[in-house]
């Protein structure tokens, strides 16, 4: 018993304590200035208004980087879409790509496996979108049809821009002081991480305190906040509870089943991710323990994608809104393509 | 006057509950509050960032916590 607390605690210290400073800190201050200086209303009319042209779906996929920055907002964002006259390729798109390729998500997955898995998830999660929208407007094309003409009516269009040059500037100076420690401090002490995240942490404070009032810092900081406290205490528990579940499994199951690159580890990894919750970003924990117990790339990647992208409660959630028949197309759509994104990117790409 | 708050039981959408409910109690106003969970309903008001408030069928805020001043603003505009 005491074993297994020791795992979870160790396992704590390993993939929080280490990251708080010099990945979650900033992760959050990002999220935060995103949902306070990006104007997600323009974006989301904008899509409304496009959401009918060949543009839809690359569109679609960008937006969502901006839109949710965890998936627990996505489904309400997505089904007000659909139901206010966007397409159903661009809808589901956004349902997909919000959660699986998630800004906090990538950032965490970048700090704790690294950057070239950072870099696949993101273009996986967008190949798997747009194969998505293709099939779901491609099935329900006679649905759409008769919905196209009951939206025929035009929109209005809104003058308020998306982010203000101050705001861009705010936000590039995050990302940077995201990625600094990480890039510039490859080996020795954790220390030499923490200069480098400190110098960029007044720099942004700086900067903050000269483009942005009082009132719009405090807004700002407020917003990470919530996300601090939506997400955090998940990410604990969840951290917790991974490195209890690396104690228990034990490794030969998971060489077994999920070693190697093959097809069946591949779909054994997405449909493990597809039906199981994961709270945002204890997703790359969890992939990293098995991986070190023999899990394979390929699969690896798969469990990535569909872990925070689907899960059982999800599904419902996406047969109330949307109706039953959509939700089975999705969630077969993404399980057959989890599939098929493990095995060939274990076959083809992670060769090394 | 009928106040709805739309979120699928978020804390920021219990934090705009509040807001709300001693925006009422300041005031001194009463009114019916309905805490709206259900995505479908979200749609058909065109709430599509939680939490949203409507006030008397206008949508005053969405993807935010408003503040009190504004929310004291809103009501009293709708008393």
């Amino acid at each position: 018993m005491s074993e297994l607390l020791l795992a979870g605690l160790s396992a704590l210290e390993d993939y929080v304590a280490l990251h708080v400073l010099t990945c979650l800190v900033p992760a959050f201050l990002l999220a935060g200035a995103m949902v306070t200086f990006i104007s997600r209303e323009t974006i989301l009319h904008y899509l409304g208004t496009q959401a009918r042209k060949a543009t839809a779906f690359p569109l679609a996929a960008g937006a969502s980087f901006f839109v949710a920055a965890c998936s627990c907002t996505v489904i309400p964002v997505s089904s007000g879409l659909y139901y206010g006259g966007a397409g159903i390729g661009p809808a589901f798109i956004l349902l997909w790509v919000a959660p699986a390729a998630n800004l906090l998500a990538l950032i965490y997955t970048g700090a704790i496996l690294g950057a070239e898995m950072a870099t696949v998830r993101v273009v996986s999660a967008l190949l798997m979108a747009f194969v998505v929208g293709a099939v779901m407007t491609g099935v329900f094309r006679r649905e759409e049809e008769q919905r196209e003409l009951a939206f025929a009516a035009g929109a209005t269009e809104t003058a308020r821009p998306v982010a203000t040059r101050g705001s861009l500037g705010l936000m590039v100076l995050l990302v940077a002081t995201l990625l600094a420690p990480n890039y510039l401090v490859q080996s020795g002490p954790y220390l030499h991480k923490v200069y480098v995240w400190a110098a960029g942490t007044l720099l942004v404070a700086l900067y903050a305190w000269r483009v942005k009032t009082r009132a719009e810092i405090v807004a700002w900081l407020k917003e990470t906040w919530w996300f601090v406290r939506l997400i955090f205490p998940l990410l604990l528990a969840g951290v917790f509870i991974v490195g209890v579940l690396g104690a228990l499994l034990p490794q030969a199951w998971i060489q077994t089943w999920l070693g190697g690159n093959g097809l069946l580890a591949a779909f054994l990894a997405t449909l493990i991710g597809s039906v199981s919750y994961f709270a945002t970003m204890t997703e790359a924990p969890f992939v990293d323990t098995l991986m070190k117990m023999g899990m394979g790339q390929g699969p690896a990647l798969a469990l990535l994608l569909t872990g925070p992208g689907l899960s059982l409660p999800n599904w419902l959630a996406i047969a109330r809104v949307f109706g039953a028949r959509k939700a089975v197309v999705y969630v077969i759509t993404l399980i057959l393509l989890g599939t098929l994104v493990g095995w060939v990117a274990g076959q083809f790409y992670f060769t090394h | 006057m009928k106040i709805e708050i739309l979120g699928p039981g978020c804390s920021r959408c219990r934090a705009t509950e509040e807001i709300v409910r001693r925006a009422l109690a300041e005031l001194n106003l009463s009114a019916e509050v309905e805490h709206i969970t259900d995505p479908v309903q979200f749609a058909r008001r065109q709430v599509l960032l939680t939490p949203g408030l409507v006030v008397d069928a206008k949508v005053k805020s969405s993807g935010r916590v408003p503040n009190l001043e504004e929310v004291k603003q809103w009501l009293r505009e709708a008393a």
